[in-house]
């Protein structure tokens, strides 16, 4: 979760007397909830890939394994908490700080536990179905049953992760109120998404090849076939490129392609729209710095070619997209969800009060 | 049969703090923050009280950052100001400039006063707050304990006792700079045997009103002229006692004297709690200094 | 067929007369239930019971972080009370509120009352919730009791006694609206024919009477009512959002209020929206840190300052709880001669105050007969039960009666009045008589509301008579009837 900012500008008084009105507070609980579900889904998907794809390179060394995980690793958590707890980085070890711990606060059961916190806070603005399953899904993951299903075969256990995610989704979809909380949590979805999706297109630069020799070789080949898999794009890039992987194409699906939801440019129009529909500008208005910026960004895309973006470098490109993003997320915390920060002593305390009211 | 004549105290003896002065206060509380803090809502008891004893000829509230300041008057009548500093500041300056007038005592020797008078149902009603336990003033055993000490023969006349019990703290308690803190209470004043004036009034408090004597704490100032050389000047704490036929009467056990007219009244209460100078609540990481710049100057 | 078996044993029965014909207000409820077996009952109440937990009317218990979500137990046989009866009810309980609505307005003004020597001062003055900060307020149309719950019993001869009142934030009212719904889904055919009054009113009620105390400053726009909670891990949540969702009003904590000059707003993503009333569900001792208990979480700093300077008002106001103390229910009877120069129309239960002399030599020397409680706790806790007292307890409460008298009265154990109440304790399941009591929803806006029936509770184990939700109670539908049978 970013650091709460100090605002710099009061907070205008609004003239508006009606009863349909949102907290700050309750859009910064669905915004986080979904946020936290999104990332939930990805960190599985991407350690389901990566499990897979070890299974075809059994012979990995310990360096090749520690250089295969480790930009995983970062990706989704902290190295130096990681060697607090763990001596060396291979398949059990990172996929279990990734999965299981709660020191981590981006690894599975950290995003579920942190949605579901959300969720409880904002309990009679989802529906009762959407709560359920959100409930059903991190007693899952607290229990011993949970455990025993990953040891046994951790892409089942995966699979059931995507499911509740998937169906919370859905159920967002077909029983969430269509007021301003949807934009909230729509924003979150694909905010995350789109951040996510730079990240799993970086990690290629970050697996270093083991030598030259092995560019266009069968690890390349897989590593690229795992990247699409993480992102869920393997079908749909095989049904727009009939040929071979290449990686000048993988990257340009995913950057680019307008038909693929998950690509970046497509989550970016998303967020676009949900902007407008809860700033209510006009189409192509963008108020403040940071939306202009990302709007900049969105409308470059849409002249921008892959050459020259990897002429420019693809790593500078991403770490661009992800600072518009980083941006966008403080300005939506700035503009519509600031409320003030309370720290963890608080709010345990703050909890006890609640409970010790008598009325 | 005509009613004797009551019994009083001698004459209180002229002295030379018994004619009217004319004293001008600056009061400055100045906080300032780990960083910024915002949301800042707080209340001053800061304006002297107007009564037979003293008057507030003139005052003024500056504050920095600048805020809009209202007031009212609390259940004790003291003039209670308020105001909130919502913006982002790193610090918190509050100045209270005031001229007031002491007055002589007009009201005539200190009758006598037994425990019979303090007895009637109408003290105890009208005294109620000041008779009970309090936040700082606790009336339990080790307060007893000391009470019984300070007047072992029990209460025979209430002023004379007020000053015998003002003797007994001077006895027994040494006035220590930073020995307690501003949340000290009276039995942990009792156990260490020192503290300030604010120790010293709580603790006299307990004892008078475990004796049946109504007691209020009293804040304010007073015109130090014997200031020793790097005497840090502030605010200061005694007590009145409530004496049948007369009224209240201060006496500050610090200096171990009955309050004249280099007094001036800030608040009363049951204790500090309900005097507070300045206190509030506030958003952000905390307070990283406190400081407290008080002068008070004859003027005439 | 279930009712055959039913004794009233020494108790007055609701439903039944000393010789056991049913009470003409019963018939249609009693014929009706006379045709219900163990497996039709076992359905309707699973139905009805997971009709609550699917709506969340439930309570959490929190033993754990986790919490479990209780229902409060319902029984499908309504409490019936005749047209007769409750008239003289209503304008028992709108005499109360009036008097004690202008206690307060004096109490924290002149204190004529005390001046006059009705009340000794000290009881006032030494009351837990005696608000000096409160002193000389004025609130909105001298209300300060907005909404009052006040707990009725009835004795051995079917009197109805005032137990004590409930002004600071009494609740219950969402299971009054959801036992209602729930009955009325379970027995369609009774509720039509027996011409029972509505309650569902209830909520657009308390919203005008809300509407009705904004303050003088807004000048008669539409104001703006927020219902303010303490938070999620409130055990009355359900309550908080049931009845902001049926009136249609912002349900907010704490934290998303904020004052400004004076003026209290909600944290909004459209910015800093004006709150010109709020119903509270939090403690006067919570409200706000800069005046109250300053390490308090739940309340807004500069609350009480923004309410003393007329730009906002708060239901229930601040300092009710001076009223429903219960060493001030002892004096009731005089507030209401004191103001209204009537006599109370609801009679109290007989009291023993410990700080009177001669009351607490008698307390002392009966506590095994007595029971006794102390003046500011609510909920059942810390009272003794003298006839099933052990020893122990008896002593212990002697030693604290003679620490603090002020804080304690007593009452000799009053036989409540009974009521068939489904029992699962034997095999054959049916019915057995359990204790009740009542609380009507008084609400006093424009004018003074009664909403008709209230919510009963039962005090589910045999023989018990405490009624409380966290200590084994459970509810009944209370019907008020057009007519008397």
């Amino acid at each position: 979760m970013s650091e709460p900012l100090t605002p710099t500008a009061q907070k205008p008084i609004s003239n508006r007397r009606d009863s349909h009105v949102m907290l700050s507070r309750v859009a910064n609980s669905l915004y986080w909830m979904s946020r936290y579900i999104e990332r939930s889904e990805n960190v599985a998907r991407l350690l389901d890939v990566n499990l897979q794809l070890m299974l075809d390179f059994a012979d990995f060394n310990d360096e090749q394994l520690k250089e295969h995980w480790l930009p995983i690793l970062r990706s989704a958590g902290d190295e130096e908490t990681f060697y607090k707890l763990y001596e060396r980085a291979d398949s059990e070890s990172v996929t279990e700080f990734l999965t299981f711990r709660e020191e981590n606060p981006n690894s599975i059961i950290s995003c579920l536990f942190s949605a579901r916190e959300n969720a409880r806070q904002v309990r009679d603005q989802i529906s009762l179905e959407m709560f359920e399953t959100l409930n059903e899904c991190y007693l899952f993951l607290k229990s011993k049953n949970a455990r025993e299903v990953w040891l046994s075969g951790a892409h089942e256990f995966y699979e059931q992760i995507k499911k509740y995610s998937h169906l919370f989704q859905g159920l967002t979809g077909s029983t969430f109120t269509r007021n301003e909380g949807y934009e909230f949590i729509n924003l979150g979805k694909f905010l995350e998404r789109a951040d996510k999706t730079t990240r799993i297109l970086d990690l290629k630069y970050h697996i270093l090849l083991p030598s030259v020799a092995d560019v266009g070789g069968a690890v390349d080949a897989a590593q690229w076939q795992a990247i699409l898999r993480s992102a869920s794009a393997l079908e749909a890039y095989r049904r727009f490129h009939v040929e071979d992987i290449l990686p000048k194409k993988v990257a340009e699906f995913l950057i680019f392609s307008p038909t693929f939801p998950r690509s970046i440019r497509a989550c970016m129009q998303h967020l676009d729209e949900d902007l407008h529909r809860l700033s209510g500008n006009e189409r192509r208005e963008y108020k403040s710095p940071e939306e202009r910026s990302f709007g900049k960004l969105l409308s470059d895309m849409n002249f921008m070619t892959i050459e020259e973006i990897l002429n420019n470098g693809l790593h500078e490109f991403l770490q661009l997209v992800q600072t518009t993003l980083d941006r966008l997320d403080d300005h939506i915390y700035q503009e519509y969800m600031y409320h003030p920060p309370v720290d963890t002593q608080a709010e345990i305390l703050l909890h006890q009060q609640q409970m010790q009211q008598q009325q | 049969m005509t009613p004797a004549a009551p019994i009083t105290h001698q004459a209180p003896t002229k002295g030379p703090w018994t004619e009217p002065l004319i004293l001008s206060i600056s009061h400055l509380t100045r906080y300032t923050y780990e960083g910024v803090v915002k949301d800042s809502f707080n209340e001053a008891r800061l304006q002297p009280i107007t009564d037979s004893l003293q008057m507030c000829r003139d005052f003024k509230f500056q504050l920095d950052p600048a805020s809009s300041v209202r007031d009212y008057p609390d259940f004790y009548a003291n003039c209670v100001h308020y105001f909130d500093v919502p913006e982002p500041h790193e610090s918190l300056e509050v100045v209270a400039i005031s001229e007031v007038q002491t007055l002589t005592e007009s009201r005539g020797p200190v009758p006598v006063a037994d425990r019979t008078a303090l007895e009637s149902a109408a003290v105890r009603e009208q005294h109620f707050d000041f008779l009970q336990s309090s936040e700082f003033v606790s009336l339990g055993a080790d307060v007893w304990r000391e009470a019984v000490d300070a007047l072992p023969n029990g209460l025979s006349d209430v002023w004379s006792d007020t000053i015998a019990i003002g003797e007994h703290i001077h006895r027994n308690y040494k006035y220590t700079p930073l020995s307690t803190n501003v949340n000290t209470r009276a039995p942990e004043v009792i156990k260490k045997k020192q503290g300030v004036c604010q120790d010293f009034a709580h603790l006299m408090l307990g004892i008078c009103r475990t004796h049946g004597i109504p007691a209020r704490y009293v804040s304010g100032y007073f015109l130090n002229q014997h200031k020793l050389p790097g005497e840090i000047e502030a605010s200061h704490a005694w007590l009145e006692v409530f004496i049948p036929d007369y009224g209240w009467k201060g006496y500050d056990p610090t200096h171990r004297r009955e309050s004249d007219t280099r007094y001036v009244k800030l608040a009363v209460g049951r204790d500090y709690s309900d005097i507070r100078p300045v206190g509030g609540t506030f958003r952000g990481k905390g307070t990283r200094k406190m400081v407290v710049e008080v002068s008070v100057q004859r003027i005439s | 067929m279930l009712l055959d078996h039913y004794q009233n044993e020494d108790f007055f029965d609701e439903m039944f007369t000393e010789s056991g014909t049913v009470r003409p207000h019963y018939q249609k409820v009693a014929e009706r239930f006379q045709t219900i077996d163990t497996g039709e009952h076992r359905s309707k109440q699973t139905a009805v019971d997971l009709a609550f937990m699917r709506s969340g009317v439930t309570f959490t218990v929190y033993n754990d972080d986790q919490g479990t979500e209780r229902i409060f137990p319902f029984d499908l046989m309504p409490r019936v009370i005749p047209d007769t009866e409750w008239q003289r009810i209503e304008k028992g309980l709108i005499q109360r509120i009036t008097a004690l609505n202008l206690f307060l307005h004096d109490i924290y003004h002149d204190q004529k009352i005390l001046k006059d020597r009705v009340i000794p001062p000290h009881y006032i003055l030494g009351a837990k919730h005696f608000r000096r900060e409160f002193m000389g307020c004025n609130v909105p149309k001298d209300i300060y009791i907005h909404i009052c719950g006040t707990d009725l019993i009835r004795d051995r001869q079917g009197n109805y006694l005032v137990l004590e009142d409930n002004l600071r934030c009494p609740s219950g009212a969402s299971y009054m609206l959801e036992n209602r719904a729930a009955l009325k889904r379970a027995f369609p055919d009774i509720y039509r024919s027996a011409r029972v009054k509505p309650v569902d009113g209830y909520a657009a009620e308390l919203r005008k009477v809300l509407q009705h105390v904004a303050p003088a400053s807004l000048g008669g726009g539409q104001p703006n009512v927020v219902l303010m909670t303490p938070g999620v891990f409130n055990s009355a949540y359900f309550e908080h959002a049931f009845l902001a969702r049926q009136m249609g009003i912002p349900i907010v904590e704490g934290r998303d209020l904020v004052v400004r000059d004076a003026r209290v707003y909600m944290r909004t993503t459209s910015g800093l929206v004006p709150v010109d009333v709020i119903y509270r569900r939090i403690d006067d001792d919570f409200l706000d840190p800069t005046v109250f208990r300053s390490d308090s979480l739940l309340g807004v700093p500069g609350l009480v300052n923004a309410y003393r300077s007329g730009n906002v008002s708060l239901a229930n106001s601040i300092g009710t709880g001076v009223a429903d103390d219960k060493v001030v229910y002892y004096f009731v009877p005089q507030i209401i001669k004191y103001y209204l120069g009537e006599d109370p129309i609801l009679p109290n239960v007989d009291t023993y105050l410990a700080s009177e002399n001669k009351d607490r030599l008698f307390i002392l020397d009966n506590l095994e007969k007595l029971v006794v409680k102390s003046a500011n706790e609510a909920g059942g806790y810390g009272m003794l039960m003298g006839p099933w007292a052990s020893q122990e307890e008896i002593a212990s409460f002697r030693d604290q009666i003679l620490g603090n008298p002020r804080n304690f009265i007593a009452q000799h154990p009053i036989s409540l009045s009974r009521h068939p109440t489904w029992c699962n304790d034997d095999a054959l399941g049916g019915f057995e008589g359990r204790h009740v009591d009542l609380r009507p929803y008084v609400l006093y806006g424009d004018k003074i509301t009664v909403t008709p029936g209230g919510l009963t509770r039962v005090a589910l184990r045999k023989g018990s008579l405490v009624v409380n939700s966290s200590q084994g109670g459970g509810s009944k539908d209370t019907w008020v009837l057009n007519g008397d049978s």
